[in-house]
């Protein structure tokens, strides 16, 4: 009777907590698929919070249970074995997500979870591409801005020049900055991933069968970090050509940004137009350029970009320029002060 | 914008010529119309000739491919009496990336490797592919007669 009691206990509880595990997962997608990566270290911080709650909750029905019979010691430790399987699972949800294929899958609704899986990686790639490439936007326009303040400050006068130092080192550090917490936010998801992976060996020594699939999940995990690296070395490794290589004019800030066709040749939209309304085939690799109609228009954006942020630095020059204008006239106001003063005061004395 | 990329070319044609190829305008004030002399290559039946190609550039260039020809008679399957080319990349196959200097190099190729499969004078074509050695022996004597001296 004890025994028979046991079994309906845990076969009453597991379901419960599949199900409640699957509702979360649901939560977690969809809102995985709204939010984007500033937003998902609050949601993991809350989601942490929640798994905290949902334990307390559990070691309140432990409790009742030991009140219920206090007498019988055996009955606490099934339970909290139970009970160790469902942290694990909570904790380790993002992991049995990227496994495509689990042999403990008895019940039916475990299908779905390939489906969860792949929503998911799709949607985190979609969004951390998109971030990269703005990240990548704004430092290119950054160093643009640069050397044309530069310019300009070589063009005016050693005061302007000294003037403009500070908000260029400042922009410096913003940059650094950017770049720290970038790098801070992927040490920490890799962090956080290898304590779960390590908990999860401590504590479930019967998922060995997951063990053996992790080697199938880790080098995905590992593409995906890779992947913003790899954009990041790529950009920087990049040089830029002064002169189109077809006419030799200089190429200006839409011109660098230009990239009509992915095997790099780069040139100036003049004389690409001009191949257009030829044949329309790349002088690099001799392909039509009609294939790449997306990055063409891509890049336009990118020119678009540049070119509003060089009319803020230009407008930002001029506001200065104007200030020490200013700056002068007040000076002479001042000695013209000073000059009517003492001739008032030699006219008092007559 | 023609006459910019020209000049440039001929700039670094000056500064670093290509091997057994030399080129330069015709006269100082126009720019558009060269002259090029070719070495024959070593390993080839016309070694020790000297060869010069007239080049026009148009106003279009470089996204029109400039006109070479052969001012030396030459016994070969690609060009004919007149002395045009029939070399792919001057034709269909242009590119405005390469510059004059890789064009001259592909000529010089063109002398050492014939295409018989797209002639431009089948006869010779024909005796390429069927007694290679007669057709050796006929443009070293084309050579000889019409490329030195």
């Amino acid at each position: 009777m004890i025994s028979d009691s046991i079994t309906n206990a845990s076969a009453t509880s597991a379901p419960t907590a599949r199900d409640f595990g699957k509702k979360k997962r649901t939560n977690r997608s969809a809102k995985l698929k709204q939010s984007k990566l500033g937003l998902r270290r609050e949601q993991w911080l809350s989601q942490v919070a929640m798994i905290n709650k949902g334990d307390k909750e559990e070691m309140e029905s432990n409790r009742r249970i030991g009140s219920e019979k206090p007498d019988q010691r055996d009955l606490p430790r099934p339970v909290e074995n139970l009970d160790e399987d469902n942290n694990g699972t909570h904790r380790h949800e993002s992991f049995i997500e990227s496994l495509s294929n689990s042999p403990n899958s008895i019940l039916s609704g475990m299908n779905s979870i390939p489906n969860f899986s792949s929503s998911s990686s799709s949607g985190s790639g979609g969004s951390c591409s998109g971030n990269i490439t703005e990240e990548e936007d704004a430092d290119d326009d950054g160093c643009l801005d640069d050397w044309e303040a530069i310019a300009d400050a070589l063009a005016a006068d050693d005061e302007k020049h000294e003037k403009e130092n500070p908000p260029e080192s400042c922009q410096e550090h913003e940059d650094i900055k950017q770049s720290a917490l970038i790098g801070g936010a992927d040490v920490v998801l890799r962090d956080a991933k290898a304590d779960s992976q390590r908990r999860k060996q401590k504590s479930n020594q019967a998922w060995r069968p997951d063990d053996k699939l992790r080697p199938q999940g880790l080098p995905n995990l590992e593409k995906q970090r890779s992947f913003p690296v790899m954009n990041l070395h790529f950009s920087s490794v990049t040089v830029v050509p002064s002169s189109c290589p077809i006419c030799y004019e200089d190429l200006d800030l839409t011109d660098s940004n230009f990239l009509p066709c992915p095997c790099g040749f780069r040139l100036c939209l003049f004389c690409h137009k001009t191949i257009c309304d030829g044949d329309g085939r790349c002088p690099g690799c001799r392909k039509p350029y009609e294939r790449n109609t997306i990055k063409f228009e891509a890049s336009v954006q990118g020119g678009g970009l540049t070119i509003r942020l060089a009319r803020s630095s230009s407008m930002f020059c001029r506001v200065v320029c104007e200030y020490i204008r200013w700056y002068t006239n007040f000076k002479y106001i001042k000695v013209a002060i000073s000059l009517f003063l003492i001739a008032c005061e030699n006219l008092a004395y007559l | 914008m023609a006459s910019k990329r020209i000049s440039r070319e001929l700039r670094d044609m000056q500064r670093h010529p290509p091997a057994n190829c030399s080129a330069g305008p015709v006269a100082e004030e126009d720019i558009f119309h060269w002259q090029a002399t070719i070495m024959g290559p070593h390993d080839s039946p016309y070694s020790g000739g000297v060869f010069t190609v007239s080049i026009d550039f148009s106003s279009d260039y470089p996204f029109k491919p400039p006109k070479v020809n052969f001012k030396t008679k030459v016994y070969h399957p690609n060009i004919d009496s007149k002395g045009s080319i029939c070399l792919d990349i001057l034709k269909e196959q242009w590119s405005p990336a390469p510059t004059t200097s890789k064009v001259l190099l592909s000529i010089c190729s063109l002398l050492t490797d014939p295409n018989p499969n797209d002639p431009l004078v089948p006869e010779i074509a024909h005796l390429y592919k069927v007694d290679k050695s007669k057709y050796e022996s006929t443009a070293q004597k084309w050579t000889q007669k019409y490329a030195m001296g």
